[in-house]
Order: C-alpha cells, then sequence, then structure tokens
C-alpha cells in the first residue's frame, strides 16, 4: 500500500509531464481504436438474427448484370424459401450528386417478410403497399434529411433513364443497414423501365437458420445452365465481397496501427527515460534505505504502465463516445454509416496500453535499477 | 541580438537520445501523412493522366460511366459519319465502337475483385497509343484472345501472358501483355468488340470513342450530340470523363487527413513534453544568457527554433522513411463502375514540402509554450538554482 503511496507520489510529482504525456498516448489511442473499430464495423456487418436467414442472389458474373424477374417464382418454389423478393439498385440523384445514399426498388408484397428486422408503424406499413409511387426511409436517413411523412422525394436517375417521384409513407427503424435506405415499388421502377421485367438481386429468406446454406446450394443448381446463372451467399457474405473490392484496406489500417503504437511506445519511453535520468540520485538513496532492485524495478514499471494505461483508457473511451454521438452518415455523405467500438476493442486497447508501458520502462528501468548505490549518490542530477 | 544556432544545434546533440527519440516520433507521423497522400495522389493522377483532349467518348445520355451505359447498334453509323472526325493513314474515320462487361475474378491473394472487360477494335487501339505491347501480340478476331495490362497480369489470377481463363461462355487465351503508362487503361481487359459481344450475348454498344480534328471540331461534334434528340447520347471529352472518376479517392483522403491530424497532436504533446524538459534542466544555461544580455525575446526564438529543428529534423527523417514506397503499385475500388483500379503510391516534391511544413507546425505548436515558459525564467533565481 505504501509503495503504490510512492507510486502515486512520483506521478503527480511533475504534473505538466504527466497531463502531457497522458494526452499525447490518449491521443494515438483514440486513432488506434477508432481504425480497429473502422476495420471492426466492416468486416463484420451487423448481425441481427433476421440477416442470419437473409440470402442474395445476384448474377454469377457481377453486380452489373441484370437478373430476369422471372426468376423470382422459380426461387419462390425452391424448398426452404420463406419468401423471396426482387431487390434494384437504383443509384438516383436526390438534389446534388454530393447526397449519396442508398435506394432499392423491391417487391413490396414480401418484402416485410424478408426483413422483419425493418420496424414500421402498422398504419405507415399500410399506405406504403398501397401507394405505388410510395416509398419508406429508414430513420437515420431520414433524420439527415429533415424528411416527414408524406414528403415528397424527387430522385433524378443516373444508371436509369427515369425519375421517379416518390412520397415518403414511412419511416422504419433497425435493419441490417442501420436505417439508411429509401426503399420503394419495383412495380413503378419496371414501368419507368418500359416493362422490362430485370432485378439486380434477389433477396431471400429462409426458414430456419440451418437451411441457409442448403438453400444457396438449391437455387444456384436450378440456374446453372441457364443463360444468366446465379451466384447465391448470404448477406453477410455479400457485403464482405465489397469489403474485399476495396483492396488492402485491411493491411493498410493494420500497419497505419503497427506504426502509431510503435510512435506511443517511443513516445512513452522518452518520457520515462527522462524522468528516470532526472531520478538517479533518488535511486541511491531509495537503495541506501533498503529498497530492493526488483522493488525500484517495480516501481518505474508501475509509474509507465499507469501512465500508459490513463491514456489508453482516456483515449479509446474517448472514441467510444465520439463516434456514438457523432452523425456519421451526415458527415461522409453516407459513405460510413456507422462505426461502433465493441467492448473487444476497448479490452483489446487496454492491453495496448499495459504493454506500451512495460516496453517503454523495460530497459530504463532495468537499467536504473541495477546502477550500484553509491555510483547513484555520486551522481549530480 | 539573437542566439546564435550553434547553441540549438549543440543542446540538441547534448540529449541525443531523446531528441532522436522525439524526432523519431514526428518522423512516424510525418511518413504515414506522406503515405496516405502519395496513396490519394497516386489514385487522383490515374484518372487525370487518362485520355486526351481531342477525343470524345460517347456515352447513353443520362449515364455516368461506360459500364451503365447502353444503346443499339445502329446508333454508330450516325456518330460515325459526324464532320470534324479525324482519319488515320489508311483513310478511316478514327471512331471505335466498345462494349465494356465486368467481370468477378479472383485476385493472386485469393479474394475477388470486378475486372474491366473491354471489347475494343484495331482503331480502338490506334486512339489509345499510351497502350504500348510489352510481351506477345494484340488479340484477332474470333478466336477469343485476350491481351491484359501489365499491372492487372501481375495482380490477378490466370492472367499472365500464355495462360487461359474461363469468361462468360469460353475459355479466353491471354495472347498478349500490354503497359498503358499508368492510365486507367491499365486496369483493363482488351478483347475484340466482336468476340465479346457474341459471347455476353449483347449486340449493342456501352460507348463509342472518337478523335477531332481538333478542339473546335471537338466541340462542334459534342454539340451536335447533345443537339439531336432522337439519338439519347452525350459526348463527354476523354480526359474529362476520366478526371471525373477521381472522386474514389475521397475516403481514402479522409481518413489520411484524420490520421495525420491525430497523431499530429500526439507529436506536439510529445514535442512540448521534450521541450519543456529542455527548459526546466537548462534554466541555469537561461540564466546566463540573460546576464550575458540577451533579451527575453531572443530567448524565446531560440527555443523556438530549437524545437522546429527538431521537428524538421523529424520531417526528415519521415520523408526518408516514405520514400521507398513510391512507384509501390496497389488497387482499390472505383465507385465510379465498381471495378478495380490499380495506381502507384507516387510521391511528388510537393506532397514532401507539405510533409515538412506538417512536421514544422509541430515544432512551433510543440513548442511555443515552453519557449514562453524559457523567456519567463527571472535571471536571479535561475541563477540561484
Amino acid at each position: 500500500m505504501r509503495f503504490l503511496w510512492l507510486l502515486l507520489r512520483n506521478i503527480l510529482r511533475n504534473r505538466r509531464r504527466t497531463f502531457l504525456t497522458v494526452t499525447s498516448i490518449a491521443a494515438s489511442l483514440f486513432l488506434v481504436t477508432t481504425l480497429l473499430a473502422l476495420l471492426e464495423n466492416l468486416r463484420n456487418p451487423r448481425q441481427t438474427p433476421d440477416a442470419a436467414l437473409r440470402l442474395i442472389t445476384r448474377h454469377k458474373v457481377s453486380l452489373f448484370n441484370a437478373l430476369p424477374y422471372a426468376y423470382r417464382m422459380k426461387i419462390a418454389k425452391v424448398e426452404g424459401v420463406e419468401a423471396v423478393i426482387g431487390s434494384m439498385w437504383f443509384g438516383g440523384i436526390y438534389k446534388d450528386p454530393q447526397n449519396f445514399f442508398a435506394q432499392f426498388s423491391v417487391d413490396t408484397d414480401q418484402f416485410f417478410q424478408v426483413n422483419p428486422d425493418a420496424r414500421i408503424p402498422e398504419d405507415q406499413k399500410q399506405a406504403f403497399l398501397k401507394d405505388r409511387t410510395g416509398a419508406i426511409a429508414g430513420n437515420t436517413l431520414a433524420e439527415r434529411f429533415g424528411w416527414k411523412v408524406g414528403d415528397r422525394i424527387h430522385l433524378k436517375g443516373s444508371l436509369f433513364q427515369f425519375d421517379p417521384e416518390l412520397t415518403l409513407r414511412g419511416i422504419y427503424e433497425g435493419g441490417s443497414d442501420d436505417g439508411g435506405t429509401l426503399f420503394f415499388h419495383w412495380e413503378y421502377f419496371n414501368e419507368g423501365m418500359k416493362n422490362q421485367s430485370f432485378t439486380g438481386t434477389f433477396s431471400i429468406r429462409a426458414r430456419s437458420a440451418e437451411e441457409v446454406p442448403l438453400v444457396a446450394e438449391r437455387v444456384d443448381a436450378l440456374f446453372q445452365n441457364a443463360t444468366t446463372p446465379t451466384k447465391t451467399e448470404t448477406e453477410k457474405a455479400f457485403m464482405l465481397g465489397f469489403l474485399s473490392m476495396m483492396g488492402n484496406v485491411q493491411f493498410l489500417i493494420t500497419g497505419v496501427c503497427s506504426v502509431v503504437t510503435f510512435t506511443i511506445i517511443l513516445v512513452a519511453a522518452n518520457t520515462m527515460a527522462m524522468s528516470i535520468r532526472e531520478r538517479v540520485r533518488e535511486i541511491g538513496i531509495l537503495k541506501a534505505v533498503g529498497f530492493q532492485n526488483r522493488q525500484i524495478l517495480f516501481l518505474f514499471l508501475g509509474e509507465s504502465v499507469f501512465l500508459s494505461l490513463t491514456g489508453a483508457i482516456i483515449g479509446s473511451w474517448a472514441a467510444k463516445l465520439f463516434f456514438a454521438n457523432l452523425n456519421l452518415p451526415a458527415i461522409t455523405g453516407g459513405f460510413i454509416q456507422r462505426v461502433e467500438v465493441k467492448l473487444g476493442i476497448l479490452a483489446l486497447c487496454t492491453g495496448l496500453g499495459v504493454l506500451v508501458g512495460i516496453l517503454a520502462a523495460g530497459v530504463p528501468a532495468w537499467r536504473a535499477s541495477r546502477r550500484p548505490c553509491a555510483d547513484a549518490l555520486r551522481r549530480v542530477g | 541580438m539573437t542566439i546564435p544556432l550553434k547553441y540549438n544545434f549543440g543542446s540538441l546533440w547534448v540529449r541525443r537520445v531523446g531528441t532522436l527519440m522525439t524526432a523519431l516520433g514526428i518522423g512516424l507521423t510525418v511518413s504515414i501523412f506522406i503515405i496516405m497522400m502519395a496513396l490519394v495522389n497516386g489514385l487522383e493522377s490515374t484518372f487525370i493522366d487518362t485520355g486526351h483532349e481531342d477525343t470524345l467518348i460517347v456515352i447513353r445520355d443520362g449515364s455516368v460511366n461506360e459500364v451503365n451505359s447502353y444503346y443499339n447498334r445502329d446508333l454508330f453509323q450516325t456518330v460515325r459519319l459526324l464532320p470534324g472526325i479525324r482519319v488515320d493513314d489508311n483513310n478511316d474515320p478514327m471512331v471505335s465502337g466498345e462494349l465494356v462487361v465486368v467481370i468477378n475474378h479472383p485476385r493472386v491473394t485469393g479474394e475477388s475483385s470486378n475486372v474491366i472487360v473491354r471489347g475494343t477494335s484495331a482503331i480502338g487501339l490506334k486512339l489509345r497509343p499510351e497502350a504500348r505491347l510489352v510481351d506477345g501480340r494484340w488479340f484477332k478476331r474470333g478466336l477469343r484472345e485476350i491481351v491484359v495490362s501489365e499491372p492487372l497480369s501481375r495482380r490477378f489470377q490466370n492472367m499472365r501472358y500464355g495462360n487461359s481463363l474461363h469468361m462468360s461462355r469460353s475459355d479466353w487465351k491471354v495472347v498478349g501483355v500490354f503497359n498503358a503508362g499508368g492510365t486507367a487503361y491499365d486496369s483493363e481487359v482488351w478483347a475484340d468488340y466482336e468476340d465479346v459481344a457474341q459471347d455476353w450475348d449483347r449486340p449493342i454498344y456501352t460507348s463509342i470513342l472518337l478523335r477531332a480534328t481538333d478542339l473546335i471540331a471537338a466541340k462542334e461534334i459534342q454539340r451536335r450530340i447533345a443537339d439531336d434528340r432522337r439519338i439519347h447520347l452525350q459526348a463527354v471529352s476523354q480526359k474529362e470523363y476520366f478526371r471525373s472518376q477521381s472522386f474514389s479517392s475521397i475516403g481514402i483522403k479522409a481518413l489520411g487527413i484524420f490520421i495525420a491530424t491525430v497523431m499530429g497532436i500526439g507529436s506536439c504533446f510529445a514535442a512540448m513534453n521534450m521541450m519543456y524538459a529542455a527548459v526546466m534542466s537548462r534554466s541555469r544555461e537561461v540564466g546566463t544568457l540573460r546576464a550575458l544580455g540577451f533579451s527575453r525575446w531572443s530567448i524565446l526564438t531560440s527555443f523556438l527554433i530549437e524545437s522546429t529543428i527538431l521537428a524538421l529534423l523529424g520531417g526528415v527523417v519521415g520523408c526518408l522513411m516514405a520514400l521507398p514506397m513510391h512507384g509501390i503499385s496497389t488497387g482499390t475500388a472505383n465507385f465510379a463502375n465498381f471495378s478495380e483500379i490499380l495506381f502507384h503510391f507516387r510521391i511528388t516534391p510537393k506532397i514532401l514540402l507539405q510533409g515538412l511544413a506538417f512536421a514544422m507546425v509541430v515544432g512551433v505548436v510543440g513548442g511555443g509554450l515552453p519557449a514562453r515558459r524559457a523567456a519567463q525564467i527571472r535571471l536571479i533565481e535561475a541563477l540561484r538554482s
């Protein structure tokens, strides 16, 4: 206990230095936490139990090739399929090309069976189903543009020569897209496409989790020899396909994280070396009054770990609070929906703090503790 | 009266381990900044360097990219007969009807990505003189042959010279490898238009590339195409078309600036720590300097200069650490067509100067308060300590 007291007094001795060291470590750990959380969110999109039952069927070659809408009836008959809807990325422009957000034209009849995680008041749901030019938007999206039920939303087609004029009939919450999407009727879209009857993907809800891989196999087997073969995968695998397209994001982020960590070790080691250098005489005195080498080593190690641990906790929690209260879709133009700092990452960063503390103080503390008592006392600090 | 710089260098040398560690910390920050900016610059200049001013790309009105443009083949004749189109040595108009398709193909590392396959023609090759063969020969019609860009052949499976790969309904043979000089075409696979149209069963054009006799003729062709309400086409300058795709770098740019800012703040505090320690342990020296007649102002500047030297040293170290990244090839998603775009890290003198300026800001901000503290040291007390 007394030992701890001594440790604490040492830390508080040079408050300015303590403050500066802790802040610089906190800034770095803020960054590490953010990057790790970003990577984690990209790699593990939010998995609701409903999302785990969802499969996406696309053209085998790429997302750019459309599928015939007639496939829907065939997929519906596949064993293990509870519901299936066509889903077409519209990619229109809302007022300004900068206002990027996801827009899909979908089959509305089974939409809520495939997406039960999109929660919506019953009256709004009915209003949407009844209105052929109606649309529903996620809550974060509606918030971003200040939309209210009844608002008119005009989209200008960029992929398609069709400008839908929609009326917002409802606002849903939840779903694996964090409420960032606009959905409207596929029938309306198809009309604009002069009834060419195609869709980009199909979203399937499987009857049970066990049947998910089987459904994928069965659907793909069905169209294996057709002119338009399909590829069916879970919603999560489908999303991960986008991440792999981004290239070496993972490598880039882990690379930056390691450099940042190395930098903090340098900073912390420098501080510890400075503060130990100034206290060589003190070490001599401590030894003279009977402190063991080991105790002195622990004294400095403890001090260093305390500093970097405090920095790590402040930095990673600051990141958590910062991103929890930030309207990311608005700032990034819909590019990043959410950065959620999970407890695992907080724990990892705390561990990193301890590690940095030990590595930083290791060499100078060990050398200081081994210094002969008389030699240390002789030194003029 | 100013304190000679020699004094600052001497002081930094005396505490060389601390100096080196602080400089290295700033250096790492600067090198991350430079690498991120080189990434953004490499991606952007790939788009900016692509295309010629006098060349137009004709796509469907309302489309922004070839991959989502399509129109009937008969429109080709309408475009081909427009006045103001340059003719080649054989007296043929320099117009190439093209079909762009996207395939999903595995990289050498296993994960897959989208790759652009362009069905083009002999004229199409003439319109892109920047693409030069480095291996083999160009494709021939009817043989299901492809020519792959050099960076692509290194990054994706079965795309090396002599390999064969399955696309759509046939096996295609890689009969050549080309290099398009770091332009966006370095991310494409080229084949004969008729072969691609047949194999993908898409008897359409996604774009027409043409060269005008001069810039004025180019403007005139653009106007004629826009005014013809029957054809629903638009002609964009090839240069402008690619330049507008450089928005794909926004994400990396934002990430780079965010990382550099946060690390910069961290480095400022670290530099401040180092400078405070320097000031505190040298209060006697400061007292002596004051006694010799140097003003508070000279002391303030001297310490500020010292921290700037320290940071610039870090900046130089950072530049040196980042330099080996120059020219390394990498790829990311082009958000205009959701396909892989390959590019190089490109470090320019401008980016290096930005890195040094960044380091200098860290030095001035980090050294400011400690320098003020040094200037406030009172002569008598300092000498007595």
